[in-house]
């Protein structure tokens, strides 16, 4: 059961990077892609109807860890405090900046919005690859249980490079999703800066998977060896999509990347939650965390019964709403 | 500073600006929705642009109420981690019920109502207007269930080390106290809801323009209004007043003011409580009223605060002037759409020009009752933060300090009165552009094509 928990919650966190990724990324190369008004416009409008449906996967997966592992929701939430506030004040600039765009049609309205929304989406994607690099590095956990992420400690070499790094991924995962849905000039810089990423990601990826397994090595014979081949072996077929000026299946690819490298954290978390720090100390993991089975299972069912209704419904509305957005 | 005050302070602000938003997404969502739907069935461009309107409206509501929204459901981890860890058990379900039942339900569809793209059907559309109303509703609830449970907790067990462990799931969502907190409070947003339509007719029909929208508007919206500014009373108000005094009697005595234990209780209609000597100052009674209302029998014999350790109370004078408000503006709004809807009847409203000033003055009074409820129910069930469980004393974070807390709660403040700058600077230029308005911009201009 506990096992089960740990998947759902691991699904949910991959689904939110998966979705609401593209938008982030979207968000934060707007500046880049977009040059008119009118250009901008159009790449906030190619997301629009999306991005608050893939937060919500976000606001799921802190829920489902709530019901699922409360010790560690306890933890995690209150240990990192002052990087988790900043989260949700960014998230909060950034639904504003969407949704109120375009409410007013002045252009130093849009401006404004146009750059807290670039500017908080990128430094949500910062926070985000910190928080991961901190909970696959181990955080220094008292005997009850809590800890206290200062600063200083949270921005350390390896946390800073995986933040690196999920800017860079998700950077390229919004190019190729922009690319794919709208058409004219913000499409081609969108291409184009995909292509160009794309080396970032490589290096960065080599580097912070050698660091990791240098960090944590799985067991020899375990699957976990496998998903870096197979994370490569996307990354590959993103580029010669990318250079078949193939949008679409340049973002399949960049989904499989990100898939498949957050697959191989959770394997190496796996059974902890929040392992301790140094390396070694077991952490809140999903034994110690878990409540009674009433609450374990009560909170599975809502979970996969949620999962299933969405992936019924949402691709519905996706089918419908989808299409590429005219610059014109 | 105090940890926990500071926590508290936090949770209080942060929770009763969210809770303005919500409200007005429970209770414009039917009218929205039904809007909607009647722009799909006819072809009237009149219907088409009051659809829009409020959509417009709504949207923005809808924005507001999400990005403060987010904060609620991180702040259970951040500031109270104490009480996640020991209850998150039984908490942690209504909540991811909230999340994946609703949450996904209202965004998805959401899109759809708001980003009209060429070629979707306009029933569609209108659907996606139910669900995201249906969605509300149910978002609501399962909120409430928390709150509910946390009023009166059931379908648990206790275990030894002091975690309160979930036991029986459908205990906790049909639980007796949740029935009639809920039905109370979806009556409190749709009253509003009511008023606020009603208001927007109103002041179109006072500045003498887009009369014939105001008229739809001021005679649906006082309709609405009067219905449940009855059911907000009864049955739902006085039910919820029973389970006060079932289960939770000394907020009953706070909220009432009454010291000593009584029988024939009056019931005070004003007067100021003054807890050092333990009395009403000034006080209006009405004989035996309050053993009336609370046992359904003037005889009745009812505690009053003096009965209880002074330590198990709650702040008395914020319970009593926040529930004596709340009832009091019940009061006031029960009359106010009475008479609105039988000058309708009469088909004089038109010319009451009074009386549509009024609706257009009310508008924000719906909100301060709403916002009093809540002030009573929880600064009511102090000192407990799950009532006979665990004192709110104890329930926030060990490691995080007073000192941030503070910090972060000034970074609230900030944003949030930023926020509250634009959302009415937003809603009010909607309402003067007025359903008739033609819009510029981009994405209207797009919905122009599509309807
Ligand atoms: C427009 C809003 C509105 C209006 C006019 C009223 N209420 Fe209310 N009331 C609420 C909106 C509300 C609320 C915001 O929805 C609350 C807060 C917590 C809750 O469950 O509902 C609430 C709470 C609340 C409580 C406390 C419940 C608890 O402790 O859990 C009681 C006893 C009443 N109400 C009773 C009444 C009565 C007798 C009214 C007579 C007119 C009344 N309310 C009008
Ligand atoms: C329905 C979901 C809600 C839940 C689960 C909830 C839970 C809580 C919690 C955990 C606290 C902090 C501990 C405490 O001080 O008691 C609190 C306090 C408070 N809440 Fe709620 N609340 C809910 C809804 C609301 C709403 C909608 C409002 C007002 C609009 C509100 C008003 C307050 C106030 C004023 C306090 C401070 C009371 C005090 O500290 O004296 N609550 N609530
Ligand atoms: C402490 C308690 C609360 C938490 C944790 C919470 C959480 C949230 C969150 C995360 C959202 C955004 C959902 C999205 O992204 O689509 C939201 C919106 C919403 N909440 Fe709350 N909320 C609380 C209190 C309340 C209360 C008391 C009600 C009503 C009774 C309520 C009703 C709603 C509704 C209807 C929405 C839909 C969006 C909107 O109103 O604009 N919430 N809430």
């Amino acid at each position: 059961m506990s096992i089960a928990g740990f998947i759902v919650v691991a699904f949910m966190i991959t689904m939110y990077v998966l979705l609401d990724g593209y938008d982030l990324g979207v968000a934060a190369i707007v500046p880049l892609i977009g040059r008119t008004d009118r250009e901008r416009g159009a790449a906030m409008e190619s997301i629009g109807p999306f991005w608050n449906g893939n937060e919500v996967w976000l606001i799921a997966a802190a829920a489902a860890l709530f019901a699922l592992f409360p010790a560690a929701y306890a933890a995690s939430f209150s240990g990192f405090y002052l990087p988790f506030i900043l989260v949700l004040w960014l998230l909060m600039f950034r639904g504003v900046a969407i949704e109120l765009r375009e409410h007013l049609a002045s252009e130093l309205w849009h401006q404004f919005w146009d750059a807290s929304f670039a500017l908080s989406s990128a430094l949500l994607i910062v926070l985000f690859g910190l928080s991961l690099g901190n909970v696959l590095r181990g955080v220094p956990l008292d005997a009850s249980g809590y800890f206290q992420g200062t600063f200083a400690f949270l921005l350390n070499p390896y946390a800073l490079l995986v933040a690196a790094f999920a800017l860079a991924t998700l950077a390229v995962h919004g190019a190729a999703f922009a690319a794919m849905r709208i058409d004219g000039q913000p499409a081609v810089r969108a291409m184009q800066l995909l292509r160009r990423g794309w080396w970032v990601v490589v290096t960065l990826f080599l580097a912070v998977t050698a660091l990791t397994i240098a960090m944590r090595p799985p067991a020899a014979a375990s699957w976990l060896v496998a998903m870096p081949m197979l994370s490569l072996g996307a990354l590959i077929a993103e580029r010669r999509f990318a250079r078949r000026a193939s949008a679409a299946g340049a973002f399949a690819m960049s989904c499989a990347f990100i898939a498949t490298l957050l697959t191989a954290a959770a394997g190496t978390l796996y059974p902890s939650l929040l392992p301790g720090f140094p390396v070694g100390e077991a952490g809140i993991t999903i034994f110690n965390a878990s409540p009674s089975l009433a609450a374990l299972s009560c909170a599975l069912v809502v979970s996969i019964a949620g999962i299933v209704a969405v992936a019924i419904y949402a691709p519905i509305v996706w089918r419908r709403m989808g299409g590429k957005v005219h610059v014109e | 500073m105090d940890p926990v005050l500071a926590d508290r302070l936090q949770f209080a602000f942060t929770i009763m600006f969210h809770y303005l938003f919500p409200i007005g997404t429970m209770g414009l969502a039917p009218f929205v929705a039904a809007y909607t739907w009647k722009a799909a069935r006819g072809r009237d461009e009149e219907s088409a642009r009051i659809a829009r309107f409020w959509t417009r409206i709504f949207a923005i509501n809808f924005a507001a109420g999400v990005v403060t929204g987010i904060p609620m459901e991180f702040q259970f981890g951040t500031n109270w981690a104490a009480f996640s860890r020991r209850s998150g058990s039984v908490v942690g379900q209504p909540l991811a019920m909230e999340s994946m039942f609703a949450f996904f339900l209202e965004s998805v569809f959401l899109g759809v109502l708001l980003y009209r793209r060429r070629g979707i059907p306009n029933m569609f559309t209108a659907s996606a207007a139910v669900l995201v109303c249906v969605g509300s509703w149910l978002s609501g609830f399962f909120v409430v269930a928390t709150n509910a449970w946390m009023q009166h907790p059931v379908g648990y067990i206790l275990e030894r080390d002091g975690t309160i462990e979930l036991q029986n799931i459908w205990a906790v969502v049909f639980s007796p106290y949740l029935q009639w907190q809920f039905a109370h409070v979806l009556a409190g947003a749709l009253l509003t809801g009511g008023f606020v339509v009603a208001g927007a007719g109103a002041y179109y029909l006072l500045a003498r323009r887009d009369e014939a929208s105001g008229r739809r508007f001021v005679c649906a919206g006082s309709i609405v209004a009067l219905v449940f500014a009855v059911l907000v009373l009864y049955p739902t108000g006085d039910r919820n007043g029973h389970d006060a005094t079932i289960y939770q009697p000394i907020k009953l005595a706070a909220m009432e003011g009454l010291f000593a234990t009584t029988r024939d209780a009056p019931l005070a209609i004003i007067g100021m409580p003054d807890t050092v000597h333990g009395h009403l100052i000034d006080p209006i009674f009405l004989p035996d009223f309050l053993s009336f209302l609370t046992y359904g029998n003037f005889r009745a014999n009812v505690e009053g605060l003096n009965a209880y350790a002074r330590e198990l109370w709650p702040p008395v004078a914020l319970t009593y002037y926040a529930y004596h408000v709340m009832v009091g503006l019940g009061t006031i709004f029960e009359a106010v759409a009475a008479v609105a809807v039988l000058l309708l009847a009469l088909g004089r409203l038109w010319s009451a020009r009074w009386m549509l000033w009024i609706l257009m003055l009310l508008m924000p009074f719906p909100y301060i009752a709403n916002e009093a409820g809540w002030t009573t129910a929880e600064v009511g069930r102090q000192p407990w933060i799950i009532y006979g469980l665990m004192r709110t004393a104890d329930a926030s974070s060990p490691s995080v300090a007073g000192g941030e807390t503070l910090f972060t709660l000034i970074g609230f403040a900030g944003m949030y009165f930023l926020l509250g700058v634009i959302y009415l600077l937003l809603v009010l230029r909607e309402i003067g552009n007025g359903p008739s308005a033609t819009f510029a911009d981009a994405r209207s201009a797009q919905d122009d094509t599509a309807a």
